[in-house]
């Protein structure tokens, strides 16, 4: 037997078990039916002497094949009660028992269960979307839910083809590693090639002893079970009493937002007041005046047009990096004469390098001299944490909005390197295809328009970063040399940063060195 | 005549006076409508009271007749139907007294008539040329019996609960259609009081929205009482004939006709949405007669609110009184709103049934993976020295966190003892919660942490199904 399993049936007869100093005992009940799909220890008859009556379970589970006996009638230990028919993956199976019943008895069908992958550092990841129903045909890679951090959302697909049995999530379930998705059901072949990037427990099972490795958590993942007739649920595990949901309701705090400290994860009192404290002296943006609410169609026709998710998401993120960082922008020009030159030779011997992957370079050797460039604030305020590593954001465009993929350990690869990474990242961003650790690390941030227009754009720094470099699109100036107007390709750099942790002068001295760098781009190779 | 008020309550049920007197005492000035004399409604007059004062009565008769086994006899008992019934309406009469004396303190204008809407801030009184004008209503309009038109109503030998808890006389042979809470709970009346009772329900068990073995023990203490329980059995025809009620049967073990002399039946409850001209203003009913409401039991028209049987199941009392309460708090400014986890449901047989949270069956349709503890009460001191050993406690648990997800109880007293199961959901205890509190022995009580304990594989009064 190789990937598949073969369910075989097997029928097997369940009789009367010592039920003590008993003979003749009247059955008075029988509390199954044929084709009843019992579970071991569910009760099939009840019997009753002079003295009690009591309940019989089944040792097994199965399907009931037949009963064998008639209310009324007088059993004793050893007498027939039942025939199962019984799998050899039994119990472990039933949540799949309609296609085990529906199938021929040698069939290969396997239910393999699809978990969350590695999805990079995140727990508990929102499902925003379901795009498979229970019964649909899916192909490997086709993509089954949609999940949202809190930075991106990324369609999870499936890695092996087959049909959908059942889905175990709902609709804004947290997802984290390793919990089940779905459960699908592969023909022979499809799954031996499944070898994508799930987690152990997905892998498609080579015995019956396996299958209960990989079936088991059907029942375990199923979300629990209170229905809570409020708007507000508490996270996770957590739980609120009435009268803390009384006072949530009252102060209009949502209470999916507050972890528990309680035993438990309980939400207790403090935690409430914790939380609304924290929002008060987060500033939370409540108190800011408000823009004034306009009925535009007053003035001629308008549509109305929904935020993209990731349009949702970057706004929210760059207001508040707007709001709590003080910004100082610096601007310059940078004669890049000589590296265009380069750039035009390596062009026509067929190497394309755009300007970004030199001031990358450029951008790094800055850093490495000015190391408070490539830091972050601590949690208090009150210490600057060094990054000694040299990963940088990229901030792209893409048809759903701006994202900032980052490019890890830049000052370890050679231009063309950076190129081809630069070219694949940016075709994954504009599909929609970047995972979160995609987006995760960077200590410093570029955002070039070059490729687009205008002279200069003051840049919004990308917290927890302190600083992002601006680029317009580079021009042909005349630059007074002391004798002459010379024609030049300056290139126009915007340099904002984060005026509590870095001064004008440090800025000034950092954009200097850039500039030094960028127009002689020997200076890289330093 | 036009009387205007800052609220005004259809109805006064539990959920009706409830509303009523809570915006009173927050501040409005408050008009309660109802269409009987006696205020209260359904619970007061012709429900839960009533039927519990004779339950009473019912279990006094039943206890004097095991107490041969605890070695002393009573002499057969007599009984006055008269008294029996005066009994029941000293209580009523006492309850509903009372809340006339508080509306009165409170100073609630208590208007006696049938209210129909006629527009969305006006309800005029059938029969007379008064008006409300309203600010805010609360709609608390009940259900009433449901009637099949096939079934000969106008005969008094064919009763609905209302009819059968006015004792008019005790029949020799009684059916009763519909195996309900209602249906079993006047089965028990009608038993102790003599009557040979036949049950017929159309499903395939006693009180189905309950688990199954957890009406078990009931069945199997009156299946052997009673004349006949028919389940899965269908009532085809009923005619009414000077020997009795001849009533045809549909079901496997039923005969196809028999004749009794009186039939109670008890199918359910129709809401009330229909019979109060609600369209006129604008409030919307669906075709069962159900009015829709938020969390805030906000109907859809802005300044008219919905409370109770009417706004949907369970049709409960303590369900209405929650919710009265929520609403006069909303209207009265208060951000208040409905966020129970669970309603109880008590059935008052003998012995009682109670659960509370979700069933099992509930459960196993939602594939949750949980966990469950049975104890039997054949195991329980306290059970046993009161002479009954049926019981059962059954807790759901959550299997991977423990949380509490349901309990059903039946058994002596199991209405009362439900009380903590619902505490223990509301507070999201888990199973060692419960383990963990000290219960005192010998009690009833006990058997909840018992049935904890044996989830757990902690108990030691019985063999633990799994040790932990």
């Amino acid at each position: 037997m190789s990937d598949e399993i073969c369910i075989m049936s097997v029928m097997k007869n369940i009789e009367l078990p010592d039920i003590g100093d008993f003979d003749e005992v009247e059955v008075i009940e029988i509390l199954v039916s044929v084709g009843d799909n019992i579970a071991a220890e569910d009760s099939i008859i009840t019997l009753e002497s002079d003295k009690a009556s009591m309940e019989i379970p089944t040792p097994d589970a199965g399907i009931v094949a037949s009963i064998n006996v008639n209310i009324g009638d007088k059993i004793k230990q050893g007498d027939l009660l039942i025939t199962l028919e019984n799998s050899e993956a039994d119990e472990k199976t039933t949540q799949t028992d309609t296609q085990k019943t529906d199938k021929p008895k040698q069939t290969t069908s396997e239910i393999v269960a699809v978990n969350v992958p590695d999805i990079g550092d995140f727990d508990e990841v929102e499902v925003i979307e379901i795009l498979t129903a229970v019964g649909d045909e899916v192909s490997q890679e086709d993509s089954i839910i949609t999940l949202e951090s809190d930075k991106a959302s990324m369609e999870i697909p499936t890695p092996v083809a087959g049909k959908i049995v059942d889905i175990s999530v709902n609709l804004g379930d947290k997802l984290s590693l390793g919990d089940l998705i779905l459960n699908i059901e592969t023909t022979h072949g499809q799954s031996s090639s499944s070898t994508l990037d799930t987690t152990p427990a997905s892998t498609p099972a080579a015995a019956p002893e396996k299958l209960a490795v990989v079936a088991a958590p059907v029942a375990k993942t199923a979300k629990p079970a209170l229905d809570q007739s409020v708007s507000m649920q508490p996270k996770g595990d957590s739980h609120a009493s009435p009268s803390i949901r009384k006072m949530a309701r009252e102060i209009g705090v949502d209470l999916s937002r507050v972890t528990g400290t309680g035993q438990k994860g309980r939400i207790l009192d403090s935690d409430l007041k914790a939380y609304v404290k924290q929002i008060l002296t987060s500033g939370g943006g409540s108190s800011l005046p408000k823009t004034p609410v306009i009925d535009f169609s007053k003035f001629g026709d308008t549509e109305t047009l929904a935020l993209s998710r990731i349009n949702k998401l970057s706004g929210k993120h760059l207001t508040a990096c707007w709001l709590n960082i003080p910004h100082v922008t610096q601007f310059d020009e940078v004669n890049i004469d000589q590296m265009e030159a380069f750039r035009q030779e390596q062009k026509s011997k067929g190497v394309k390098l755009t300007p970004l992957v030199f001031i990358m370079k450029a951008v790094i050797q800055a850093l490495k001299k000015h190391p408070r460039f490539n830091a972050s604030l601590d949690e208090s305020g009150e210490n600057l944490i060094i990054k000694k590593y040299f990963n940088l954001g990229i901030a792209m465009d893409t048809p759903n909005g701006l994202v900032v993929p980052v490019i890890k350990n830049v000052e370890k690869k050679s231009l063309t390197e950076l190129a081809t990474e630069l070219a694949e990242t940016s075709a994954k961003a504009r599909d929609g295809k970047l995972k979160p650790g995609d987006m995760q690390g960077a200590g410093f941030t570029i955002s070039s328009l070059g490729g687009i227009g205008g002279t200069q754009f003051t840049p919004i720094v990308n917290a927890p970063e302190v600083a992002i470099l601006g680029v317009s699109r580079s021009q042909t100036k005349p630059v007074w040399d002391g004798k002459n107007f010379i024609p030049t390709l300056t290139l126009p750099l915007a340099l904002s940063y984060d005026h509590r942790v870095i001064d004008g002068a440090q800025g000034g001295r950092f954009m200097a060195d850039l500039n030094s760098i960028l127009s002689d781009i020997r200076e890289i190779l330093l | 005549m036009i009387t205007k008020t800052q609220v005004v309550v259809i109805g006064s049920g539990p959920g009706g006076y409830t509303a009523a007197f809570r915006a009173a005492d927050l501040g409005k000035q408050v008009t309660l409508i109802e269409r009987y004399d006696a205020l209260g409604g359904v619970c007061l007059n012709v429900g839960c009271i009533p039927s519990k004062a004779l339950l009473h009565t019912a279990q006094v008769i039943n206890e004097a007749q095991e107490a041969p086994h605890l070695g002393v006899t009573f002499n057969e008992p007599t009984i006055d139907i008269d008294g029996v019934r005066s009994n029941k309406e000293n209580i009523v009469g006492k309850l509903t007294g009372g809340i006339k004396a508080l509306a009165k303190a409170r100073k609630v204008n208590v208007v006696t008539g049938y209210g129909k809407f006629i527009s969305n801030n006006q309800i005029a009184i059938e029969n007379s040329d008064e008006i409300i004008e309203f600010e805010q209503c609360i709609i608390a309009a009940g259900s009433r019996v449901t009637k099949i038109p096939a079934f000969p109503f106008d005969d008094p030998r064919v009763m609905d609960s209302t009819d059968a808890l006015e004792l008019t006389d005790v029949p020799k042979r009684l059916l009763i259609v519909g195996g309900g809470i209602i249906g079993l709970e006047m089965a028990t009346v009608y038993e102790a009081l003599g009557s040979e009772i036949t049950v017929v329900e159309l499903s395939e068990q006693l009180i189905a929205s309950a688990d199954k073995d957890i009406v078990n023990p009931l069945f199997r203490r009156i299946k052997k009482r009673y004349a006949n329980i028919f389940l899965n059995t269908k009532v085809t025809s009923m005619e009414a004939l000077e020997a009795g009620i001849k009533v045809g049967f549909e079901g496997k073990k039923s005969p196809e006709f028999d004749t009794f002399d009186k039939v109670l039946v008890s199918i359910g409850r129709t809401p009330n949405g229909k019979l109060i001209d609600a369209e006129k203003s604008g409030v919307e009913v669906d075709d069962w007669g159900f009015i829709h409401v938020d969390k805030q039991m906000k109907t859809n028209v802005e300044n008219i609110y919905a409370i109770g049987d009417i706004i949907g199941q369970p049709m409960l009392a303590h369900k209405a009184v929650h919710e009265a309460k929520v609403a006069a708090e909303v209207i009265c400014g208060h951000k208040s709103g409905f966020d129970a986890l669970t309603i109880p449901s008590v059935a008052y047989t003998d012995p009682e049934v109670a659960w509370t949270g979700k069933t099992e069956k509930e459960l196993k349709a939602e594939g949750a993976d949980y966990e469950k503890g049975v104890f039997p009460w054949a195991a329980s001191g306290r059970s046993l020295s009161i002479g009954r050993s049926e019981g059962v406690t059954k807790g759901l648990f959550d299997a991977k966190t423990g949380k509490i997800l349901g309990m059903g109880i039946c058994g002596t007293n199991a209405g009362e003892l439900i009380a903590e199961a619902t505490l223990a959901i509301e507070m999201g205890c888990d199973m060692s919660d419960i383990a963990l509190t000290i219960h005192a022995h010998p009690t009833l009580s006990e058997t909840t942490a018992f049935a904890v304990e044996m989830a757990e594989g902690t108990i030691t009064d019985l063999l633990p199904p799994k040790k932990r």
